[in-house]
């Protein structure tokens, strides 16, 4: 009996194995028929380009939307310092500078037969977000914008409140600038899962927790790209990631944070690092309001007790990223060298005696995120301060928790990263601007962790100057101030980056650096291309 | 037997409406704001106050609450807060792939533990026999299925490439296939899809069927100890029956009883098991669903999810019961 159930046994489940096991993928001359591009990456949450903040939902909009403008390539790179016309063919600026007058590119297409995009769909999709459609999130982006007009169906007149140095940037396609079809869009919930854009590919379907499907969109205005077909693996592990780009399931990847041991891995394979700068910048921001931080000694021993450039090799190694020089990154308008404490636990040490804490202090419940670089960057930080006396007691939290209580100001110094439109008006603002200080009380979630006030009048200013180079002088001011106040540590800037199989996939610049993005991945899709 | 399914059912009801209001307020107690997790690093103080007030969670904890329970009563589960659809709409289209994982496993468990059970019980005088199996039962009670998962996939899928690394085919294309009727059309194209979800099927229900089969092995053998020791079983080899005709005639059906009862149980443990299963081999489902809700505050999806596994398990031990009439004439519910 028993001898008999082991053989069946047995011989069913070797039989299924191999059955399965050696089962060839369907479809075999499909495959190859069709170029198809694999992407691991997590699961966009939206594909309405106007409604997700998250780095995944942004890279799979450019895919599939455009704007005005577009940052400009240049000398064989890309900027995202300049726009160039893209779904506008010219501009013209009133001699205030409030009226920008835009004459669209004629013929551009919307997929799946949504007609012609014209000027009512442009004023259509800044109109949404200014008027703070449900769900969407970048209407703050457009709040220098007082009327849309459309003149005819291929001229659209926008005008200011006041001149803004840096609309055609906020014009171009990133976020609050992708023109969507009005006719499509005006279903907000559909639009969430059933985008209609210009870009060069299509959605096709969504598998949720699965992939999402585009498609290439013949009539796109730049030519129909080579590749068919994308597929947006949802795969939320680096790990699995990286096994999937070796054994050529996957073709580009979109890691969660890339590292030493990441890009080693990536180097084995014989895969390529995609880096874009500017990237995005980590760093320490110090709540000069809470004790004993309040004490300038306390902020600079703070400061010389950080080994930044430790913390930068350990996390990022070689040109991964670079040591930050400023607290507006390089690559950012208005961007000026600082100088920081350097590293000396000596001084350290003596600062704080002085300030009376000549056994140093401990910061007990110091919240930080499990998710990101936090967990890495802060446990090398714990370390470094331990040296001078300054002890932090950690608990690590779910990355919603962390920013639940840095917003509740729990943490008397703050690691945050990020990125911004590449100028020091919206990024200095965001960050440093008295309106932006979080405050429980009045439900304030801004992100002013220092809880800084010193350049809100060099901020106003700087929004109102038309000159470029009085605009420049106005934000390097800023920062010697923050230089003088110590209310900021940068650490590193850390470049976008995605790993791509140079075997199976090519990109027309150069990896290391040859694009600047601030969607954290390609600008130009439709240049990318299946070699084989 | 009406009247008893009524009984239940009126049962259950309370049991559904406490396990929906656990959820509800054991997902509000967990830190961390839904907004600050869905815009990230790039929220604003505007956007996310905005967004609080856009999806209600503005409003009194008990508002909420009386809100989420008058639409789940009406089965408006909401929507997802992350991604927009209708929980209904997401939790229908996540279903089949647990249910074929639940299934696959459930047919791996039955056709490996059912039989090393019988014949642990049987050959439990010969240690040669019963002692490995016995270690087999024990490796599979203590070893997770996250750690085998990872096993399987080093091994068949890294070292001997047979098998897929993530996904779960293309399911969606095989049922939308049936529903419009192109199976009749392309059954070329329908075989291989369905042949292609088989094959991403197979080490995620290997994994999560194996730690099934050793509690099903552990519980069949204590069943057929139990039956083989009747005096039924006694008379009929008296009788000078095969042993092969004792086992499958007398003894096999009789041991069923016992066997349902756990099958309750093994439901619950399955679906457990797949929130591991369905996150380390990267496959949709209602499980990987749940973990990314939770991490994501996705507090409508998250009840959804947990309300149906309730439901679920309500319905599946609903079905056991009555399938004890079946088994055994001698049950009969008033």
């Amino acid at each position: 009996m028993a001898r008999f159930i082991r053989s069946r046994l047995a011989a069913v489940v070797v039989a299924a194995l191999v059955a399965l096991g050696l089962f060839v993928p369907a479809d075999p001359t499909d495959a190859q028929r069709k170029k198809i591009l694999n992407i691991a990456a997590k699961e966009p949450d939206t594909l309405d380009p106007h409604a997700s903040t998250l780095g995944q939902s942004q890279a799979i909009a450019r895919f599939m939307f455009r704007g005005l403008t577009r940052f400009a390539i240049k000398d064989g790179k890309v900027t995202t310092a300049e726009a160039e016309p893209d779904l506008a063919q010219s501009w013209t600026l009133s001699p205030d500078g409030t009226l920008w007058t835009f004459k669209l590119r004629k013929g551009v297409q919307f997929h799946k037969g949504f007609g012609e995009m014209t000027a009512e769909d442009v004023k259509f999709s800044f109109e949404r977000q200014i008027n703070k459609t449900p769900g969407t999130r970048y209407g703050v982006n457009l709040d220098v914008i007082k009327s849309i007009e459309v003149v005819d169906p291929h001229t659209v007149q926008i005008v200011l409140k006041a001149f803004d140095p840096i609309f055609l940037l906020r014009m171009a396609g990133y976020q609050q600038g992708y023109v969507v079809s009005k006719k499509a869009a005006a279903n907000h919930d559909q639009f969430k899962w059933n985008p209609i854009g210009t870009g060069p590919f299509y959605f096709d379907r969504h598998s949720p927790r699965e992939k999402v499907v585009l498609k290439a969109f013949d009539k796109f205005v730049g030519g129909r790209p080579q590749i068919d077909e994308v597929h947006w693996f949802d795969v939320p592990e680096d790990a699995t990631k990286l096994i999937g780009l070796e054994k050529g399931t996957f073709d580009l990847l979109y890691p969660e944070a890339t590292t030493c041991d990441f890009a080693e891995q990536v180097k084995k394979i014989g895969a390529v690092l995609d880096q874009w700068g500017p990237g995005g910048q980590q760093r320490f921001y110090i709540d000069m309001t809470h004790k004993p931080f309040d004490d300038i000694r306390v902020r600079k021993a703070f400061m010389h007790a950080i080994d930044r450039k430790a913390i930068k090799e350990t996390m990022y190694c070689g040109d991964i990223a670079r040591l930050a020089t400023s607290v507006v990154p390089p690559g950012y308008f208005g961007h000026a060298p600082m100088n920081f404490p350097e590293y000396n636990p000596e001084k350290a040490k003596k600062l704080l005696a002085e300030a009376g804490f000549p056994n140093g202090f401990t910061i007990k419940n110091y919240f930080i995120s499990k998710s990101f670089f936090y967990p890495k960057v802060l446990t090398l930080a714990q370390e470094q301060l331990k040296q001078v006396g300054i002890n932090v007691e950690l608990q690590v939290v779910e990355h919603a928790t962390f920013h639940e209580n840095i917003r509740k100001n729990l943490n008397p110094f703050v690691l945050y990263g990020g990125t911004r439109i590449t100028d020091a008006d919206p990024w200095l603002s965001l960050f440093f601007d008295s309106k932006e200080i979080p405050d429980p009380a009045t439900g304030n979630k801004g992100t002013n962790f220092a809880h800084y006030r010193a350049i809100d009048d060099l901020l106003a200013a700087g929004r109102v100057e038309r000159d470029q180079k009085k605009r420049a002088a106005i934000y390097a001011e800023a920062q010697k101030r923050m230089e003088r106040d110590l209310v900021c540590l940068p650490i590193q800037d850390v470049s976008n980056q995605w790993a791509r199989n140079p075997k199976r996939v090519s990109n027309p610049f150069d990896p290391n650096y040859g694009e600047f993005s601030l969607h954290y991945s390609y600008n130009y899709p439709e240049m990318l291309k299946i070699i084989n | 037997m009406v009247t008893y399914v009524l009984r239940r059912l009126l049962v259950a009801v309370p049991m559904l409406l406490g396990a929906m209001s656990i959820v509800f307020f054991a997902m509000r107690v967990l830190p961390g704001d839904p907004c600050v997790a869905m815009m990230g690093d790039q929220a604003t103080s505007e956007a996310l106050a905005d967004c609080t007030r856009n999806l209600g969670l503005n409003r009194p904890l008990v508002v909420q609450y009386a809100d989420y329970m008058w639409r789940s009563v009406q089965l408006d589960f909401g929507k997802s807060l992350r991604q927009g659809y209708p929980v209904s709409e997401y939790i229908g289209r996540m279903f089949p792939h647990t249910f074929i994982l639940v299934m696959a496993a459930a047919v791996v468990a039955a056709l490996v533990g059912i039989p090393v059970g019988i014949v642990s019980a049987l050959k439990r005088r010969n240690p040669l026999i019963d002692y490995p199996l016995r270690i087999f039962a024990l490796l599979g009670l203590s070893m997770p299925v996250f750690w085998l998962g990872i096993l399987l996939l080093i091994f068949f899928s890294l070292r001997l490439n047979l098998f897929p690394l993530i996904g779960g085919g293309d399911l969606d294309g095989v049922i939308s296939m049936i529903r419009t009727g192109e199976i009749f059309r392309y059954p070329g194209d329908f075989l291989a899809a369905v042949a292609d979800v088989l094959h991403h099927l197979a080490l995620p229900a290997l994994a999560l069927g194996f730690t099934l089969a050793a509690t099903v092995s552990r519980l069949s053998r204590s069943a057929m100890l139990e039956v083989i020791s009747q005096d039924y079983i006694r008379t009929a080899r008296a009788k000078g029956q095969i042993e092969r005709a004792v086992v499958y005639k007398h003894a096999l059906r009789n041991m069923m009883v016992p066997l349902l009862t756990i099958i309750g149980l093994f439901v619950a443990i399955a679906l457990t098991g797949t929130v591991l299963t369905e996150t380390v081999f990267t496959r949709p489902g209602l499980g990987k669903m749940l973990v990314d809700a939770i991490g994501a505050r996705d507090y409508p999806l998250a009840q959804g999810a947990i309300t149906v596994f309730t439901m679920i398990i309500i319905t599946v031990n609903l079905m056991v019961d009555m399938l004890y009439a079946a088994v055994d004439p001698r049950i009969t519910y008033k």
